[in-house]
């Protein structure tokens, strides 16, 4: 990370416990893996020691599928961190692996001043490099075009 | 959930302790303190001040006082150290289970009469609630996880809420400015209140967005000051000085699974837990949504409102917009509802205040918003998806 880079402009660190960090190493590879249990099949967000549907501590990592769809959106008008000035938005998409994950919609953003809705919209996963190096999983709209990243 | 189903009275709990005085500190002055720079004392005071008043209002001394629990922003020993009490029951919690661990601990036979001491300097403190130092962020995960795609805040986790909401159960958005409108008709009638200037539903409208599609008015202040409260066991409650304040029941769910990925809050938006909790309280209580006189609810943010009023079955669920519009919870509204103005317009004191309301309604010392023959009050909160009620009667 670049001395140059201002505090204030410091993208907010990740929380970083111990089963988040494997999930963080394949998103800076831009492969986001997240837990899948053996057992019950099923997948978790964010990473825990155990299954959280079945209690299970058979996990394992897998690549998601990069597909989504759109469950909520937001548009912040306040500024409340260096890195993020106001305004900007905040989308809560399901996965279509099952659990929902909070991100931001890169553009082209759809219409939505006009009363248009994001909801149900199908976003697809792309990875953003942050002016302080970080990698973020983010979506963008999924035009039904195979994406090359 | 539908009054046939409502059950008889179980629980032991049931009236075995009662409310039998409140205090809180000078929130309007201590507003205009803090904004003129002033530092008029800290979280500790602010407890202190306010359980003076407390006992003067019962007519009791610390020497009556045989437990003490704390609100979550003070520490327990030096609160207990600063009000100068040794208990024999003690400990920390939020405004609803503070009111429920004293209820059991009474009933149990752990400690008779029981100091509910909250304070919080929170404005002149400078106490962030969104941004990288965000509070509550150590016991609730979903309030910094998502900080690096700049979630923050908590008023853009409710922002999130309701714009599915709206989606799901094809709400207006607009009509959520009624919510702000009624509590502040309410609060324009209480000489506590902080915000006492009447708004209207166009100025709500023309208010900016703060995260969008919640406006300055969907949002709490955040204000200093302190609120106390003394619990009781029955028997002893009707020697006092006030008509006693029961506590007829106590309900609660929490929705914990997938709260740090939003899950409950975006696609159940409570419905569940606020169900299950109705649903608890009204066994206990013997009554239901139909006999109640007074609705106060935890509100952070407005969007607590109608989620509320369709989870406690106040309304049908997808029938709230035109409970509000139609039946109303403000002054001269079918279901008096935050009569104190509420966070958004009387007091942050994190649901404490609230208490406060529903014994001042049902003891009859309201003034000009007194609800006529207040005789049973339901208070309940949601807080990160933890639904807990409490049924106050007369």
């Amino acid at each position: 990370m670049s001395q140059a880079t201002s505090e204030a402009a410091r993208t907010p660190q990740p929380v970083l416990g111990l089963y988040d960090r494997p999930m963080w190493e394949s998103i800076r590879e831009r492969a986001m893996k997240l837990q899948c249990c053996t057992e019950c099949g099923g997948f978790q967000y964010p990473p825990a020691p155990v299954c959280v549907h079945c209690l299970s501590p058979k996990l394992e990592w897998r690549v998601l599928s990069g597909r989504a769809t759109i469950v909520s959106w937001v548009v912040f008008h306040k500024s409340y961190l260096g890195a993020y000035p106001a305004p900007y938005n905040v989308i809560a998409v399901r996965l279509a692996e099952g659990p929902v994950m909070v991100s931001n919609l890169e553009p082209p953003l759809p219409d939505g001043d006009l009363g248009g809705s994001w909801i149900g919209k199908s976003v697809r996963l792309t990875y953003s490099t942050m002016p302080d190096e970080l990698v973020l999983p983010r979506f963008t709209i999924d035009d039904g075009e195979p994406k090359q990243t | 959930m539908s009054e046939k189903e409502i059950k008889r009275p179980s629980s032991n709990l049931r009236r075995a302790a009662a409310v039998v005085g409140v205090g809180h500190t000078d929130w309007i002055g201590d507003w205009k303190r803090v904004r003129a720079g002033e530092k008029p004392t800290d979280s500790y005071g602010y407890g202190a001040l306010a359980l003076r008043e407390a006992l003067a209002d019962v007519g009791l001394t610390r020497a009556d006082i045989d437990g003490l629990i704390v609100g979550p922003t003070t520490a327990y020993e030096r609160m207990s150290e600063v009000l100068g009490i040794n208990p024999r029951w003690g400990d920390q919690a939020d405004a609803v289970l503070s009111v429920a661990q004293a209820v059991m601990a009474i009933e149990a036979g752990l400690a008779e009469t029981i100091a509910l001491v909250y304070g919080n300097d929170q404005r002149s403190a400078e106490i962030q609630y969104g941004g990288p130092q965000a509070m509550g962020g150590d016991a609730f995960l979903s309030y910094v996880y998502h900080s690096p795609w700049g979630l923050t805040s908590q008023g853009a986790l409710y922002a999130l809420t309701f714009r599915a909401y709206c989606h799901e159960r094809g709400f207006d958005p607009l009509d959520l400015g009624l919510v702000a409108v009624a509590q502040r008709g309410w609060s324009s009638m209480n000489p506590n209140a902080v915000m006492r200037k009447r708004i209207t539903l166009d100025e709500y409208r023309e208010a900016r967005y703060i995260c969008e599609p919640l406006r300055l008015y969907d949002y709490c202040m955040i204000n200093d000051g302190g609120v106390a409260l003394i619990v009781t066991t029955a028997e002893r409650a009707k020697k006092l000085r006030k008509p006693p304040v029961y506590i007829e029941a106590l309900g609660r769910r929490d929705l914990n699974r997938g709260a740090t990925s939003l899950e409950p809050r975006l696609t159940d938006f409570y419905l569940s837990a606020q169900q299950d909790c109705a649903r608890q309280a009204y066994d206990m209580a013997g009554f239901g949504p139909r006999d109640m006189d007074l609705f106060q609810v935890y509100d952070s943010f407005s969007v607590h409102v109608p989620l509320a009023l369709e989870g406690y079955g106040y309304c049908e669920v997808g029938d709230v917009g035109r409970f509000l519009r139609e039946e109303g919870i403000g002054p001269g509204g079918k279901l008096p509802t935050n009569t104190s103005g509420g966070h958004l317009s009387e007091t942050y004191m994190q649901g404490w205040a609230h208490q406060i309301e529903c014994v001042r309604q049902l003891r009859g010392e309201c003034g000009e918003r007194q609800v006529p023959d207040c005789r049973h009050a339901h208070y309940t909160s949601d807080v990160a998806g933890k639904a807990v009620s409490i049924i106050y009667s007369r």
